[in-house]
């Protein structure tokens, strides 16, 4: 993950004017094309599939690339661009779940820790960075050695192996913003503890965690690909292109259409959401629009 | 008069569609001081860094003009030409010294390599020179401080550093960019002097960019005013002083807080017909003791900073406690608490007679009504996401004072009361001028109707004219209602104008304590005495006394006794 | 700068302290008999069971096995693998100067190409070269590891017929290598980039350039020194994500290091070898941290110099 712990500073965006400005920054706007285009794909996936994804002998078998075919047949005959196009919705329910998990877990914990301050927030900050530093592949092998195999249990596995990046992050926003006169004025003010973390940490934490969770949705699909294409998430016959590319490895020299596909998909959906990510926080964050 | 040394003619700078910088015209001559003031904003600053190609590339573009030096037109050169010029005929010192140097390279590396590269000296020559500087300059044990690294140094110290390294060359040109805006008064007075020496030395002309008059008053020979881009008004500065031409110059002048104006006077000037006038006790504090512990970890702690020591003063209802001292003096640990924003180690709190350390969490929420803050950047006191609107009713609801209808009337009659419009409720922080937003702290702060507002340096983010309009709103305020003030400052000219009693802190601990009048009229601490002669008067015709050199290790530090009705002293 | 040691030092031991406990608990957070899942392929008989059981120390109470393991582990026995009884430390220790290879030689390159990508990135802000290098960099961080191996392996192993598929030699090797340097590479330029963009934005650039430096004495030893001291504290994580990487891209490339056994152990349910490989990815990763820790103290004057 290599996104920087930097919070987003600045003042509110209007949302109507912050969807216009991240039009107008090239990055916001080709990721945000990227990632309509994958959703509508998810969601239209059975209109636009021109065969079966599952059904074999769609065509010959290891047909290169063709009028009939888009993107060739794999070894079974199958469709591979029929199973890209399905491939689309494992990989956004495996990328948006899996940051959901993580986000959640991760935010309450940093946003506790950073709130509570003291002994609390030491151990708990520590035991993060402890966890932090084994790194999420490690941590998703656990619990797949925990939970057994399956793209499920891979989904959760990366939710999991996240949470301790976005409570450092959301920890360290906290740790700003609680140092602030205007988080002291609400204290001064008699604010009790649940207003002051709800009604003033919160609401400056998020921006940073929109842009921290757009960027944490390429890093679990490439997280998801990674474990599927080890063997260890998807199953055949799911069509996950992670998966699919480790099917294609014995018959890269004779086919390479069945290698090839299946990891500009991936690319290309991880690519919409860090150009997405990166429009969101030059939206959100003049400082970085300035340079 | 000869020619001049630097002619700047109709010198236009642009971010933007925006012009900083617009259409400005001046001559620097040999020897002389000539400096260019304003507020923020006013392009004093870029100004400057045009001369020497040192505006950021992407953001800034020159849009026309001319600045003839040497018969070259400096906005014309090459990089190559321009860089000739840059640190070798004319220097530069900045406004902070805690960032201006690099920190991963000694002092002696950094003096010496402009020498070796614009005089071609060998290292060892530029060493001898360099250390010749470090002594020019009165930093004591030039050798051992080419060895050491920036942050080894005080702020005054780096200050003392980057004007040697900027004198080493014996430039014709030294400009000085808000050049002791970051220290305190006393060592901006020790700088102030030492580039007074420098220039008598070396016979550099100097081209001073401040905003404060109590330093243009002192150092300039010429004056240059700016307003938003625009000059102004050009003078020699007694003429600046006694009779500016300009409308802006007279109200700005008029808006500068003269330390002794008052000094006939016990209070603070009467707003109102009948100010309201000290009454009973409001905040009792004594014996607060605080140490910040040291960054230790599991290995114990590295020795503590004492923040306060037997810190204690009581302020009444309808009076300004001012607490003044330069920073770390504890002034601000103080003033946060009584507010409990901050536990002591020791020490009794009363406000209007209870013990605030023995409240739970919950009674000092609700005691919280009773006192209230304000901050010194009024930006950053406000939630940015929040409208401000709902920022000063979130008192009142959190104590249940107004709820519905009842609450917005409130918030629009506190937005009038400290001069905005009740239309301005629904806008967020960003939008408002610095001014403003003061003004919407203090709101906030009046909407629990407290006893008690500490203010923290609530004016030294605002430029001086809006400085004048918020002190002038506290003073009202507070004689209208009858508040109690703790005030604390660095600014002993502002000090004058708003306190009734004046604490003057140290290195945590209160040194002197009495009637305002007495304690800047005559002082009788030695410290008390530095800090007032270290402020620098907006008067050209008066001279400044010779600085007393104070000895800081033989100053009395000990425990306050009285030495006349209400005024106490360290022993 | 002593103490700064020690203090690093004794967060690393914290680190591999609780990388302990959390491999002893991952044995019982397994739904079901773990026993029984391990040698779900083994012919066993109730006895047998109950006997691995003992010998494995799964009848004894939480805190004595977590102590149990904690003695074995001080004097260096991890336990026996499943699949195989080796001794699981001979193992890892067999297989892991084929991984310190790959990563070693991957993170130079990816220090020398993302660095210098991103610190060119950074002096040319703003321009086309910037703009271009980011591009290549963002496409870098976006491609999947494997997938980047794969079209490597096709491209220089099967059409060009330069290098070998599969193996264990130094040619064996530039692949993997290229392949996971390549990909770090991309996240470094990143953040080489916006640290030394933080660099030449502060004060001290400025006044290097107002005292009429060359541009390039500004840019080396005023703004790349300074730069030195973000960018090499933030390669001890970066060495943590190679070594994660490393797991995948050694499956891609048949390279025989400890990632490759490690999905081994997985798939097997080879529950020694697998805690055995989570504490020595733990402790390598935390003493490399110290490393680089040290590495950057020594490049910043105010810890070598400070308390």
């Amino acid at each position: 993950m290599s996104a920087p712990a930097e919070p987003v500073a600045a003042a509110p965006v209007a949302p109507r004017r912050a969807i216009w400005a991240l039009l107008r920054s090239p990055s916001g706007a080709v990721g945000l094309a990227i990632v309509l285009l994958l959703v509508v794909v998810a969601l239209l996936a059975p209109v636009i599939a021109p065969y079966d994804p599952y059904r074999m002998a769609s065509g010959p078998r290891l047909a290169p690339p063709s009028w009939d075919h888009w993107m060739g047949t794999d070894q079974l005959g199958r469709d591979v661009f029929s199973r890209i196009v399905h491939g689309a919705r494992l990989t956004l329910m495996i990328g948006t779940i899996a940051v959901g998990i993580s986000l959640t877990a991760g935010l309450l914990l940093g946003l506790v820790a950073g709130y509570a301050g003291g002994w609390p927030e030491r151990i708990l900050m520590r035991l993060v960075d402890v966890v932090f530093s084994f790194t999420e592949i490690v941590i998703a092998l656990a619990c797949l050695a925990i939970l057994g195999v399956g793209l499920i249990n891979a989904m959760i596995a990366i939710g999991i192996a996240s949470i301790p990046f976005y409570a450092r992050i959301t920890h360290s926003v906290v740790l700003v913003e609680k140092n602030k006169p205007y988080f002291e004025a609400a204290v001064a003010a008699g604010a009790s503890h649940l207003r002051l973390i709800f009604l003033h940490l919160l609401p400056n934490v998020i921006p940073t965690l929109i842009v921290v969770g757009t960027l944490g949705v390429s890093t679990a699909v490439l997280a998801a690909a990674g474990l599927s294409f080890l063997g260890l998430g998807a199953q055949p016959p799911q069509p996950e292109w992670g998966f699919m590319l480790s099917s294609s490895r014995d018959l890269i020299s004779g086919a390479p259409w069945m290698m090839i596909f299946p990891g500009l998909a991936i690319a290309i959906t991880v690519l919409g959401f860090n150009l997405l990510g990166d429009g969101v926080r030059e939206v959100l964050d003049p400082r970085q629009r300035a340079r | 008069m000869s020619a001049p040394l630097l002619q700047v003619r109709d010198l236009s700078v642009a971010f933007g569609p925006v012009r900083a910088v617009d259409g400005l015209s001046y001559d620097l001559h040999a020897g002389e001081t000539l400096a260019i003031v304003g507020e923020s904003g006013s392009g004093k600053s870029v100004s400057s860094m045009a001369l020497l190609g040192l505006l950021p590339p992407r953001s800034a573009r020159i849009e026309g003009g001319t600045a003839v030096f040497d018969g070259q037109d400096l906005l014309r050169l090459s990089d190559r030409d321009l860089r000739r010029v840059r640190g070798n005929r004319i220097a530069m010192i900045f406004q902070e010294p805690m960032t201006s140097l690099t920190p991963v390279l000694r002092i002696g590396q950094q003096l010496t390599e402009a020498l070796v590269e614009h005089r071609g000296l060998s290292q060892a020559a530029a060493r001898d020179k360099a250390l010749e500087m470090l002594r020019l300059v009165d930093l004591s044990d030039p050798p051992r401080r080419m060895r050491q690294f920036p942050h080894e140094l005080s702020g005054g110290m780096r200050q003392r550093v980057m004007i040697a390294m900027a004198m080493a060359l014996e430039p014709d040109i030294l400009i000085a960019d808000e050049p002791t805006t970051a220290l305190d008064v006393t060592v901006q007075a020790e700088i102030l002097g030492l580039m007074r020496d420098m220039q008598a030395r070396f016979g550099t002309a100097i081209l001073l960019i401040t905003h404060d008059m109590g330093v243009v008053a002192e150092m300039a020979d010429r004056v240059v005013v700016m307003h938003r881009g625009r000059k102004v008004e050009e003078g020699p500065v007694r003429a600046i002083f006694g009779s500016p031409r300009a409308d802006y110059t007279a109200a700005l002048l008029a808006a500068v807080p003269r330390l002794g104006a008052r000094s006939a006077e016990d209070g603070p000037r009467p707003i109102i017909d009948q100010p309201a006038l000290p009454g009973a006790v409001v905040l009792h504090a004594e014996g607060m003791s605080k140490v910040f512990a040291g960054r230790g970890g599991i290995f114990g702690q590295s020795g503590g900073t004492v923040a306060m020591h037997d810190v204690g003063f009581s302020v009444r209802a309808g009076e300004t406690l001012a607490l003044v001292g330069e920073s770390g003096s504890g002034k601000s640990t103080s003033g946060r608490a009584v507010l409990r924003l901050l536990e002591v180690d020791e020490g009794r709190i009363e406000l209007e007679g209870d013990d605030m350390r023995a409240l739970s969490t919950r009674s000092l929420r609700k005691a919280r009504r009773s006192m209230q803050m304000v901050f010194q950047d009024p930006f950053a006191a406000l939630n940015p996401r929040i409208s401000i609107g709902r920022l000063i009713a979130e008192p009142m609801l959190i104590h249940g004072i107004a709820r519905g209808s009842e609450l917005e009337d409130r918030v629009a009659a506190l937005l009038r009361r400290v001069g905005l419009e009740p239309v301005h409720m629904k806008r967020f922080a960003h939008e408002f001028s610095g001014g403003q937003r003061q003004r919407i702290c203090i709101a906030r702060a009046l909407s629990v109707g407290p006893k008690l507002i500490v203010a923290d340096e609530p004016t030294s983010a605002l430029d001086v004219s809006v400085q004048a309009q918020v002190l002038e709103l506290m003073l009202e305020l507070q004689q209208s209602m009858g508040l109690a003030y703790l005030f604390i400052s660095h600014d002993m000219a502002v000090v004058e104008e708003m306190a009734h009693r004046v604490a003057v802190m140290r290195q945590g601990r209160i040194v002197e304590m009495g009637p305002r009048r007495a304690v800047l009229g005559a002082p009788r601490h030695p410290y008390t005495a530095a800090l007032l002669a270290a402020v620098p008067k907006p008067d050209p015709t008066a001279q400044r006394p010779k600085l007393p050199r104070l000895d800081l290790k033989d100053l009395p530090m000990g425990p306050l006794a009285q030495t006349a009705p209400d005024h106490w002293v360290a022993q | 700068m002593l103490r700064f040691i020690v203090q690093r030092l004794f967060a690393a031991a914290i680190t591999i302290w609780i990388a302990t406990i959390a491999v002893t608990l991952l044995i019982h957070l397994v739904p079901g008999d773990p026993v029984r899942i391990m040698y779900a392929g083994f012919q066993t008989t109730e006895a047998e069971i109950e006997a691995i059981r003992a010998r494995l120390g799964l009848d004894q109470p939480v805190w004595r096995q977590y102590f149990m393991y904690l003695g074995r582990v001080l004097q260096g026995d991890l336990g026996h693998s499943i699949v195989g009884n080796q001794p699981v430390l001979d193992t890892l220790l067999q297989r892991f100067p084929a991984t310190l290879a790959l990563t070693v030689s991957a993170l130079v390159i990816a220090v020398v190409v993302g660095g210098s990508l991103g610190f060119f990135a950074a002096y040319k802000r703003g321009t086309a070269w910037d703009f271009g290098a980011m591009t290549l960099a963002i496409v870098g961080v976006s491609m999947p590891h494997f997938w980047l191996g794969l079209l490597l392996l096709f491209l220089f192993s099967m059409t060009l017929g330069w290098l070998p598929v599969g193996g264990s030699g130094w040619r064996n090797l530039i692949l993997p290598a290229l392949t996971l340097g390549l990909a770090t590479g991309a996240v470094i330029a990143r953040l080489t980039r916006s640290a030394m963009i933080d660099i030449f934005d502060q004060d001290f650039v400025r006044t290097a350039h107002a005292k009429g430096l060359p541009k390039t004495l500004v840019l080396y030893r005023h703004a790349l020194r300074s730069g030195l001291v973000p960018v090499v504290s933030m390669l001890g994580l970066q060495f943590a994500y190679l070594m994660g990487g490393a797991i995948v891209i050694e499956n891609v490339f048949a390279w025989n290091g400890v990632g490759r056994l490690a999905i081994q152990a997985v798939f097997a349910r080879d529950y020694p070898l697998i805690q055995g490989f989570i504490l020595f990815f733990a402790t390598v990763v935390a003493l490399v941290s110290v490393v680089i820790d040290v590495t950057y103290a020594l490049l910043d004057p105010r810890i070598r110099y400070g308390t």
